[in-house]
Order: structure tokens, then C-alpha cells, then sequence
């Protein structure tokens, strides 16, 4: 019935790519020239045709410099600033950089090469050094830490690949340098040192003899560096390439339609699953009838999808469900949704509404928590007082709701699994293949595709989990599961609903005297001490922070910002709420209050300030129904190693019956020792100024009876362009350590700095977000 | 059922169901994957395609009504990101992740085929694609270089 009208050109070479990675298909095919690669809209890994220097870096006859990326492109631009990392020591023309996804495959069968496994340099504050990774030096998995697998960290998360990444990445464009240097000294019979190398160029200067990276990387491929440990990376004042403003790579293929993510992959043979799962997380398949459904054009079967392990969910528990194939995905959607099916449902999951676990939060709250810091003498610091301020306040579940929905296309045989995916963590998702299939790690490989969106490790959720399952039971057929958006909502980990009640004494000049801060959320949410932990940011002699448990269904997990996100929401509301109590400007008073601790980088947060206020004109006159709001931002001070420090200032005006707009942002952001693309710093500000505008202004997912009730962008809205600020002003300032990395935390004051305008103009103060849902008319 | 659909040009007899969202016929079987599914709902814009020039989101349009008309696609617009608004998409930087993009660069060309020299408020009437990467700030900048391109162009 189906009949195809046409193959083009990029179904044709996914085939060619599916044929030639999994040899079953019956017939074979050249492999695509490397330059072929770019245009068709693949990026994948393929095995390389000239001998590859080492495992990040392979260079073809024509000069073409093929780079591994290990991380996940998402929009952040690490398919740039990872090959600028490389390229920067590597000495090579970056006009002929070709990016490719790094094999996951062979990371399960090679290890890493040993100058890769130690962080060279003494820490955070070594500018010719590596800095430190955030998740530990060495792990034995890929699950926790940086393993010590052939690209070591493949995950892309935490905003960390840079700094996670750029010791190895700089040295794997190092040590292939060193090597094309020797092979063309042992060509020449001259000393190394005589040698240099320039935009793929190898110069000896005595002679005038040059040659090309080209012409002698297939020596280089088998010159081994005599001592590779002593080979060092540039610092920030040698870089030439890192820290100026590059392009991204992938764009020109996003502007064409080109780019082949996960859910564009066709195979021969291919067939479509959609999938229901219950929506009541926990719940599991009752019974289904397929019988109903049976007859209905291109369906072909259906499967039951068990609760996915725990195990490989990070012991997450989503829900059972079952899956239908058929020919495409739209006949597979269709029989679906007319298909019976009946749910068993945990009854305590499905007695959860929005209203009860806000009554759950609220009375932990009340609740003695776990103390994480208490300096000093809270109640006596009270007691005290001459004024208490005490203020509640909220944020609900928040789904990423990246744009392309969950899918992945599974080929299970009983010798291999092949798996065309966007994904986050490849080392997890190898692992779960190979214990849904019993076939082992070594024989699964990953062919990966850059991510509609990611923010969060593409949503934590099981869909790779559930394509491995329902192709696992298809053995030989190439099965490509997509989800609805709905079921999206169902697949995905939330950031935890949270509340936090935050309580001053301030002396009589408004100063604090004690400050306690309570947060509540459930046990497992992510974050519990961001931006409270170690130390108070603001000076209060006497400080308490404590963490207010419950126990909730909902999956949660780590989308962007993480609770950091939440948390400054709270703390920096509150400081204008001290500030306003204190009859202080809320930038002075903070300024005031930083500089009366002793927390590190305490004066470059206050250079962010300062800088943001004076881009913004602090203090000059606006317009009625406008006002301004500062916040700061800043994560991973406490530490005194790495950190992430900025300042903005919001603009905002409201109409007098309630329309809110973000007029414009001035923005101060640290440098640290040097970023490596700039202007893929600058866009993710952008990015994150109106993701954080959303969870303002407009996001959240609510429960009933158990279930996610917002589930699609009619109900979960997304700022329009309509909305958007038409000014944003980003400054760059110097400090002195390495960056913790900032796709994924910045902007966060957006949600306080529109709360406070609502405040300075409508003189209402509210506490819940989003703040659509209040009364925001005035006048 | 056979019908009869135009894409880019080139004429393609599908067997479907001729409800199917003309998205899914797009992409399913005519082969052509620039254009992307995200709501399913008329929501987002991720699914904008032209039909007779006019931006539709084709997941909310049976096929049959786009029969006999003349419907482009994101691959219509050039082979090789050559057209103005592609090249000024491409010198903002504006993608981040890209998905939203095939619809997004559909609509602003609809929009300044409409109103080739479009004002801000022009923009914020038009284009009500949803970016969950947020790229907002420079397509907008995009849209008005395109615009510049295009009257050089005329
Ligand atoms: S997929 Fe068509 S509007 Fe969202
Ligand atoms: S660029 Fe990612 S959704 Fe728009």
C-alpha cells in the first residue's frame, strides 16, 4: 500500500551508512569521500579512509582536518569550540576543520591514551594549566566521572565541556602537531627544533623547504612522540584561535534543512513505533488489544514496554506501556491512539495533585530539615533584631521541552545493535543497550546526530531505553521510535517543584543580622545546596541553611540550571525584599553585603555589579510603568576553585493592565582566564535570558490525579519573538580562574528582576511562579 | 488513495491516506526531512512549509488540501543556502540547535515576500515560531539584514 515516490539523496546515503556500519543489508557500498560527508547531513562517525594521527584527528591528502567530537551539539556550539580546542594547538587551517562525532563504539573497546588521564597544572587558578574537571579526575564508568575510556567524558552536561575537556582536547591537537613535526624532520633529516608549523604548513626556515599537514600526515600516522607526557598546552595569552569569535560549524547546514537529526534517519526495511505509556509515573499495562487495531493500513505489531529498569534510568521510575509498529509513523500514532488500553496505577501516585505536594512542601518546611550550615546564633541573631522580614516562596515541575521529541532508530541483531540517536550520554545509553539485549558493549554502536535541544541530558528520560526494547523484539528490523509530543512530556526527568521560606533580622540600619534559609523539595531533586551551601553570599553574622525533604512520583532530574536556577530565584528576590525593607537600593545593598564577606571572588561578583549597573544606566530616570532590577548570578564561589560570575540588569516595563516586557538586559560576565568562542557565549546568554523569562513569566506543569497535566504548547507556552527583549547589551570582564562553564546557569535573575519591576510598579510583591498567572494590572 | 502533490517544483504521486497531515507525506514519503514535527498541533511553526507562497504549518493540514497547489519546502528555498535569507541567517549565527530553523527561515520568507521591508512590529505580528533555544534576538536581526540583501538583490 505504502509506495515510496522517490529516495533522495539523504535517505540514500543514511542506507549507504546503515549497509556499510552494519553489514546486513546484503549489499555494499563505497564509502562516501570525506568531503562528500559535510553536504549530505550526517555527522556521525565513520571509519576514517587516510590513517588517523590519534584518536581525535585525522587528516586526508587534501588537507581536510577530520575532528572527534565527544559531546553532543545542542545548539551550545560545542561542535565549534570543541574542534577550536584542538585546532588551536594543532596548528591547522580552521577554514578546512570537519567536525565528526566521536565513536562511541570504540570507546568501549580502546582505552585512553595515557597523556590524556592527568589534569596537567595546579587547579582553577593556573592559567597554563587545566583547570579541574567537575566530576572527578577518574571513574571506572562513563556513568560517574570522566572514565578512563578512549575519549574519557562523552556525556555533555553541567555546562562542562569545556572545562571538563580542554586539558585533553588541547593536547590530542598537541601531541598530532608534535608528531607531523617529527615525520617531517625525519623526511628532511633536520633537527625537530628547526621545524614550525602554521595553518596545516610545516616550515623548516633554514632551508625555506615547507610541506603540507596533507601530504605527510600519513608519516606522522606512524611516528610515535618519544615523550609524549612532556608535551604542554598554551596558555590563554599564546591562544589565537580560542577566544575569538567563530562561527558555528553546523550552521550552515541548519539554514538548508540538510542537518540530519535522530528523527529524520531512514533505513531499508525501516519500520515506525509510537508509543503510550501510562501516564501516571509508576503505573504499568493493565491490558491492550491489539486485535482492534489489528487490520488498520501498516500496522504490523505491537509491544508491551515493562517499567524500564531503574538501573539504567538512574533510578528514575518512569511508567510501562506499549508500543505499535507500522510502515510509517503516522500509521503507527493513529492505530495507536484507537487502540484499548488499560492502566494499573500505584494509587498513591495517582492521589497526587499540585495542591497536596504544596501542602507536603509547606509542611516540611515547618519541619527541623537537615542543617547544612549554621554559623553563629540564628535565634539569638533574631532576637536581635529590630525588624524581621519572612517570605515564601515557590517554583513549580518544569519540563525542558526541547523541540525535537524524544526518538531513536534501533537495529538489533544477534550480533550487533546499531543505534542512531541524539543523546547526551553515550556511555549510558551503550551500557543499557547492551543489558536490554545481552549483546555486549563493544558491539554496539552509536551513530550520532546532533540534538533538536537539549538542556538537560536530552531529558534523562527512557527513549533510548524503549527504541532498544521495541527493536530488541524486532530483531533484524531497523525500528525507529518517535514520540508524540504529549508522550514527550511523559518521557522526560522535571526539575523539582521547590519551595523555599527565607527569614531576616535586620539591625536598625537595615543590615542583616541573621539570615535562615529552608528549602524544600523532594529527596531526590537535584542541587539541594545550590547557592545557599558553604556560605551565605550576602554577609549575616549569623547564617543557617537547611534542606526540607518529601517524597514524590515525579521523575526529576537535571534540566538546565539545574536548582541553582530556583535558588536564585528565591535568594535574590528576598535581597530586594531585605533592600526594600532597609529602604536601600537593592544594588548598593548588595553591593554592601558581598563585600562584607569573605566568600572567594567576592570582588569580582561586586565588578559584575558595578559593570552591569553602569551599562544600564542605574539610577537614571525611565518612563512610567518601567522600571529596573538587578541580580547576580554566580555559581561554584563557595569552592574557591572554579566559578561562573555575572551581573544583569532587567528593564522592564508593564502596561497598566498587566502586560509585562523585558525591554532590555545589560548583562557582566566574567572571562575567567579566556573563553573559547565567544560568540557562542553570547548566544547562549541570549538563549538562557529568554529560557529564564519563560520559567518567569510563563512555565509550568502542574498535577492531577498523578498525571502531568501541561503536555503540549498550547497548555506549556513558549515565548514568542513578540516577547523577546530588543535590547540586550553583553560585556566581557577579565578574572583570574578557569570558568565553570556557562551554558546553562546564567540569566537565571531574569525570573527576580521582573518579580522586583512588578513590584517597583505595581507595588504587588508575588512569590509563586510563573508570574502569569497573578494580577499584574495597576494604575 | 493516489493524489497528486507539487513539492519544490517537482511533481509526486503519493498513495496515502489523503488526511495524512501533508507534514508526514513530507517527510515520510516524499522523502524530504528539512521540515520537522515538534506539537503536532499547529503550535510551534517547526512544520512551516509554503503552499501557493502562503507559510502554513503543514501538521495541521490534510494533504488533499494542499493537492493541485504548489508547495515549498526549507530544500526549495536553495541547494546550497545561497538565498538572501539564508545567508543572513547564517552571518547572524543565528541556529542554535537548528530544529526550529526550517520553519522559522519559511515564515520569515513568507513575511518579506509579504512585506519586503518589514518593521519590528511587522516581525512580532509574523513570525510566531516557537525557539526553545531562543535565538529570537538575532532572527530578528536576520530578518532585517535579509531584507537589506533582498533590495540589493532587486
Ligand atoms: S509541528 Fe506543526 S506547528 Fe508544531
Ligand atoms: S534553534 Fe533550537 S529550537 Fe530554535
Amino acid at each position: 500500500m505504502t509506495q515510496r515516490t522517490g529516495v533522495d539523496r539523504r535517505e540514500f546515503l543514511a542506507m549507504a551508512a546503515a549497509a556499510k556500519g552494519a553489514f546486513v543489508m546484503g549489499f555494499w557500498l563505497p564509502p562516501r569521500p570525506a568531503s562528500a560527508q559535510q553536504r549530505d547531513g550526517a555527522v556521525w562517525y565513520e571509519d576514517p579512509e587516510a590513517p588517523e594521527i590519534n584518536a581525535w584527528i585525522v587528516i586526508d591528502p587534501d588537507d581536510t582536518v577530520t575532528i572527534r567530537i565527544a559531546q553532543t551539539e545542542l545548539g551550545q556550539g560545542v561542535w565549534t569550540s570543541n574542534a577550536m580546542m584542538v585546532s588551536e594547538e594543532l596548528q591547522c587551517d580552521w577554514s578546512r576543520v570537519r567536525p565528526e562525532y566521536a565513536s562511541a563504539n570504540r570507546d568501549a573497546r580502546e582505552m585512553a591514551p595515557e597523556w590524556t588521564l592527568e589534569v596537567m597544572g595546579d587547579g582553577a587558578q593556573d592559567p597554563t594549566g587545566g583547570g579541574e574537571p567537575s566530576f572527578g579526575n577518574r571513574a571506572p564508568t562513563g556513568v560517574f566521572g570522566i572514565p578512563d575510556s578512549l575519549y574519557r567524558r562523552m556525556r555533555t552536561n553541567a555546562a562542562a565541556s569545556v572545562k571538563d575537556g580542554r586539558y585533553y582536547l588541547q593536547l590530542a591537537g598537541a601531541e598530532a602537531r608534535e608528531r607531523l613535526l617529527l615525520a617531517a624532520a625525519n623526511e628532511w633529516d633536520v633537527p625537530v627544533r628547526e621545524l614550525s608549523a602554521r595553518d596545516s604548513i610545516v616550515t623548516h626556515a633554514p632551508s625555506g623547504r615547507t610541506t603540507t599537514y596533507g601530504a605527510i600526515a600519513h608519516l606522522a600516522a606512524v611516528t610515535p612522540h618519544p615523550n609524549p607526557e612532556a608535551i604542554t598546552i598554551k596558555p590563554p595569552s599564546e591562544w589565537t584561535l580560542m577566544g575569538t569569535e567563530q562561527k558555528n560549524l553546523d550552521v550552515p547546514m541548519k539554514v538548508t534543512g540538510e542537518t540530519v537529526y535522530a528523527i529524520d534517519v531512514s533505513l531499508p526495511g525501516m519500520k515506525w513505533a509510537a508509543v503510550k505509556t501510562c501516564p501516571v509515573y509508576g503505573g504499568d499495562v493493565a491490558a491492550y488489544d491489539f486485535e482492534a487495531i489489528r487490520d488498520l493500513p501498516g500496522v504490523q505489531s505491537a509491544v508491551q514496554l515493562p517499567i524500564p529498569d531503574p538501573a539504567l534510568t538512574r533510578g528514575r521510575i518512569f511508567s510501562g506501556g506499549v508500543a505499535v509498529v507500522a510502515d510509517t509513523w503516522y500509521e503507527a500514532k493513529t492505530a495507536l491512539d484507537r487502540m484499548p488500553i488499560n492502566w494499573t496505577v500505584p494509587p498513591e501516585n495517582a492521589g497526587f495533585n499540585t495542591d497536596n505536594m504544596r501542602q507536603a512542601l509547606l509542611d516540611s518546611l515547618d519541619a527541623r530539615g537537615t542543617v547544612r550550615v549554621d554559623e553563629g546564633d540564628v535565634d539569638a541573631g533574631f532576637a536581635a533584631a529590630a525588624q524581621i522580614v519572612e517570605a515564601t516562596y515557590s517554583t513549580p515541575y518544569l519540563p525542558r521541552a526541547r523541540m525535537e521529541p524524544g526518538n531513536a532508530t534501533v537495529l538489533v541483531t544477534d550480533e550487533r545493535v546499531d543505534i542512531w540517536i541524539g543523546d547526551q550520554s553515550p556511555q549510558e545509553t551503550r551500557f543499557s543497550a547492551s543489558q536490554i539485549t545481552g549483546i555486549p558493549e563493544q558491539q554496539v554502536h552509536l551513530h550520532m546526530c546532533h540534538l533538536g535541544g537539549g538542556f538537560g541530558r536530552n531529558g534523562n528520560g527512557p527513549q533510548a531505553e524503549q527504541a532498544i526494547t521495541i527493536a530488541n523484539a524486532n530483531r533484524g528490523t531497523p525500528i525507529h521510535m518517535l514520540w508524540t509530543r504529549e508522550e514527550d512530556f511523559i518521557g522526560t526527568t522535571y526539575r523539582a517543584m521547590g519551595m523555599a521560606r527565607l527569614k531576616a533580622g535586620l539591625d536598625e540600619d537595615g543590615w542583616p543580622l541573621a539570615l535562615e534559609v529552608r528549602i524544600a523539595m523532594q529527596d531526590d531533586g537535584f542541587g539541594p545546596t545550590a547557592s545557599f551551601g558553604g556560605a551565605s553570599r550576602y554577609h549575616a553574622p549569623h547564617y543557617r541553611f537547611s534542606n526540607h525533604e518529601t517524597d514524590f512520583h515525579v521523575p526529576v532530574g537535571t534540566r538546565r540550571g539545574v536548582s541553582q536556577a530556583a535558588h536564585e530565584f528565591y535568594r535574590e528576590t528576598f535581597i530586594d525584599e531585605l533592600a526594600r525593607a532597609a529602604g536601600r537600593d537593592p544594588y548598593l545593598y548588595r553591593r554592601e553585603l558581598i563585600a562584607r564577606t569573605d566568600i572567594p571572588y567576592k570582588d569580582d561578583m561586586i565588578r559584575a555589579l558595578d559593570m552591569a549597573a553602569e551599562m544600564s544606566g542605574w539610577g537614571t530616570p525611565l518612563p512610567a510603568g518601567t522600571a529596573r532590577a538587578i541580580g547576580l548570578e554566580e555559581r561554584g564561589a563557595e569552592t574557591g576553585r572554579s566559578a561562573t560570575i555575572s551581573a544583569m540588569v532587567h528593564t522592564v516595563s508593564i502596561s497598566p493592565d498587566g502586560r509585562v516586557r523585558l525591554e532590555r538586559v545589560d548583562v557582566a560576565h566574567e572571562t575567567g582566564f579566556g573563553l573559547v568562542n565567544p560568540l557562542s557565549v553570547r548566544k547562549q546568554i541570549e538563549g538562557q535570558i529568554t529560557w529564564f523569562y519563560n520559567d518567569a513569566m510563563h512555565q509550568a506543569c502542574t498535577i492531577a490525579n498523578g498525571r502531568i497535566v501541561e503536555n503540549n504548547f498550547d497548555t506549556f507556552s513558549l515565548s514568542r519573538i513578540d516577547e523577546d527583549p530588543p535590547e540586550i547589551n553583553i560585556r566581557f570582564f577579565e578574572t583570574d580562574h578557569w570558568l565553570i562553564g556557562m551554558g546553562h546557569d546564567r540569566a537565571t535573575s531574569v525570573q527576580s528582576g521582573i518579580g522586583d519591576a512588578i513590584f517597583q510598579i505595581t507595588g504587588k510583591r508575588f512569590r509563586d511562579l510563573p508570574f502569569s498567572q497573578h494580577d499584574l494590572s495597576w494604575g | 488513495m493516489a493524489f497528486d502533490l507539487e513539492v519544490n517544483g517537482v511533481r509526486h504521486s503519493v498513495d496515502a491516506d489523503p488526511q495524512t497531515p501533508l507534514l508526514w507525506i513530507i517527510r515520510d514519503r516524499i522523502g524530504l526531512s528539512g521540515t520537522k514535527f515538534s506539537c503536532g498541533i499547529g503550535s510551534c511553526g517547526a512544520c512551516t512549509v509554503h503552499i501557493d507562497g502562503q507559510a502554513v504549518r503543514s501538521c495541521s493540514v490534510a494533504a488533499e488540501a494542499a493537492a493541485g497547489r504548489a508547495i515549498t519546502t526549507i530544500e526549495g528555498v536553495s541547494s546550497d543556502g545561497s538565498h538572501p535569507v539564508q545567508l543572513a541567517f547564517k552571518e547572524l549565527d543565528a541556529p542554535q540547535c537548528g530544529y526550529c530553523q526550517s520553519g522559522m527561515i519559511m515564515t520569515a520568507l513568507a513575511l518579506l515576500n509579504a512585506i519586503p521591508e518589514p518593521t519590528d512590529a511587522d516581525i512580532d505580528a509574523w513570525v510566531t515560531n516557537a525557539c526553545r533555544c531562543s535565538t529570537y534576538y538575532r532572527v530578528r536581526q536576520a530578518i532585517h539584514l535579509a531584507a537589506d540583501l533582498m533590495r540589493a538583490e532587486r
